[in-house]
């Protein structure tokens, strides 16, 4: 079988990973915050150090600076749900993922904000053109690091300037391309950052969260339990606790923390690794007559989309499956970067490749895409 | 001597600045006297007050 859909989860992941997992579960099985005994003070220490270890890998320097959540959706919505208040402007890139579309949009509909999706244009060529899309009440700039459809890159550090000069937050959705170390919250003039664990930072499902260079005076999106001041009938204002009500999953938690720990020890192999498999898989489709590649010259992660002329993304899904590929089609939950393709009627096939590909694998799945063509 | 910290990850992090500063710790059970505080604490000799408060200067903590 040969996996290509590491943007959608990675697999497989590092031993330590497993490993990692299998420790928590077996040896500590407790929950931080939830009790003085020995074992669950340990949960909690080990939930101290997973901060720590994710706040130094995305440039944060306070661990109490990192709040888990259970994938970068929930933080995204934490986050706007928390920030945004009548009236508020927020402006987006057009490949963002509906983890941030429609959060925003709802928020539209109940009439609370609007929003504006900055033209391609501003991202790439006329970058000082932000200027013509603030508004008085605009509070917020977003931008995914990178496209979960074409794999380019979409945080431009030259717009997270600007927007600051002009008073706005800046917010990334890191949950495409965070393994790859290709930002730093300080020198990127970043303010908050949502990732989720078990797409490219090689963690487990279940577990993702919001980091931020301070202290965020935001509403907690839900009210429980959370192991302080139980005397409270609602949740305290405590950072980050008050913001994790419920119990967390720290099995997810203690192995994303060997995740980054991986990754970190492994950056430079990973890199060159996934450069080499996506410049050789983008110039041999390239010399495909039968394929139409979609941005294949920006600069990107380990991610590509494509189509085959005549056939339907969902018929080139089928086929690579019959031939054990597994790839995505359709509209990867990216209706915006659709719309920006003029791909929303057809769909696209998406490939994601990851450090653990071959250059073997890559020169089988050109082989099937090759012999698909349309039926006469 | 306990040092009581407001929010579970100051303890954790209170305890790495005093080890690293050469301070014996020992987590456990926040003596039940005031409520508003988190459920573990941290214990240590009373001699080495001075030591602690320079250690986790500009934290938020009481010492009881």
């Amino acid at each position: 079988m040969i996996y290509f859909d590491n943007a959608a989860t990675s697999r497989p992941k590092p031993e330590v990973v497993y490993k990692a997992f299998d420790y928590y579960i077996r040896e500590i099985g407790t929950s931080p915050g939830r009790g003085s005994y020995s074992l669950a003070i340990q949960a909690s220490r080990m939930l101290y150090q997973s901060r720590k270890t994710v706040a130094g890998f995305f440039g944060s320097v306070d661990p109490s600076c990192v709040v888990f959540t259970k994938n970068s959706t929930e933080a995204i919505n934490l986050y706007f749900d928390g920030l945004l208040k009548q009236g508020d402007h927020v402006l987006i890139s057009p490949y963002e993922h509906n983890a941030v579309l429609r959060p925003l949009q709802t928020l539209k509909n109940k009439g609370v904000i609007d929003y504006s999706v900055l033209p391609e244009e501003v991202l790439y060529c006329n970058k000082d053109r932000i200027n013509d899309y603030v508004q008085g009440n605009t509070k917020l700039l977003v931008l995914t690091l990178a496209s979960n459809l074409t794999g380019q890159i979409v945080f431009q550090r030259e717009l997270s300037h600007m927007a600051h000069q002009m008073g706005l937050t800046v917010f990334v959705d890191a949950s495409q391309g965070a393994g790859k170390k290709l930002i730093n919250m300080q020198d990127d003039e970043i303010d908050v950052l949502a990732f989720t664990g078990h797409k490219d930072l090689l963690g487990l499902p279940g577990v993702g969260g919001l980091v931020s260079k301070k202290q965020l005076g935001i509403t907690p999106l839900i009210q429980g339990g959370t192991g302080i001041h139980g005397e409270s009938y609602v949740n305290p204002n405590a950072y980050p606790d008050s913001y994790e009500s419920g119990t967390l999953n720290m099995p997810a938690i203690w192995a994303l923390k060997q995740a980054l720990e991986y990754i970190d020890e492994n950056i430079e192999q990973i890199r060159e690794k996934e450069s080499f498999l996506i410049d050789y898989a983008i110039e041999a489709l390239k010399r495909l007559d039968n394929v139409v590649l979609y941005h294949p010259d920006h600069i990107r992660v380990s991610t590509f989309c494509f189509n085959i002329k005549g056939v339907s993304s969902s018929d080139v899904v089928q086929t690579l499956d019959e031939q054990g590929i597994c790839v995505r089609g359709g509209i990867h939950c990216a209706i915006k970067a659709h719309e920006t393709l003029g791909t929303v009627a057809t769909g696209a096939v998406r490939a994601s490749l990851n450090c653990f590909n071959t250059r073997q694998e890559i020169d089988e799945f050109m082989r099937v895409i090759e012999g698909i063509r349309p039926c006469t | 001597m306990h040092i009581v910290f407001y929010k579970t990850n100051d303890v954790f992090a209170a305890e790495e600045k005093l080890q690293e500063n050469g301070i014996t710790t020992k987590i456990v059970p926040t003596p039940v006297q005031d409520k508003a505080y988190c459920g573990v604490c941290i214990n240590v000799r009373e001699s080495d007050l001075e030591v602690v408060k320079s250690s986790i200067d500009g934290m938020d903590y009481i010492i009881i």
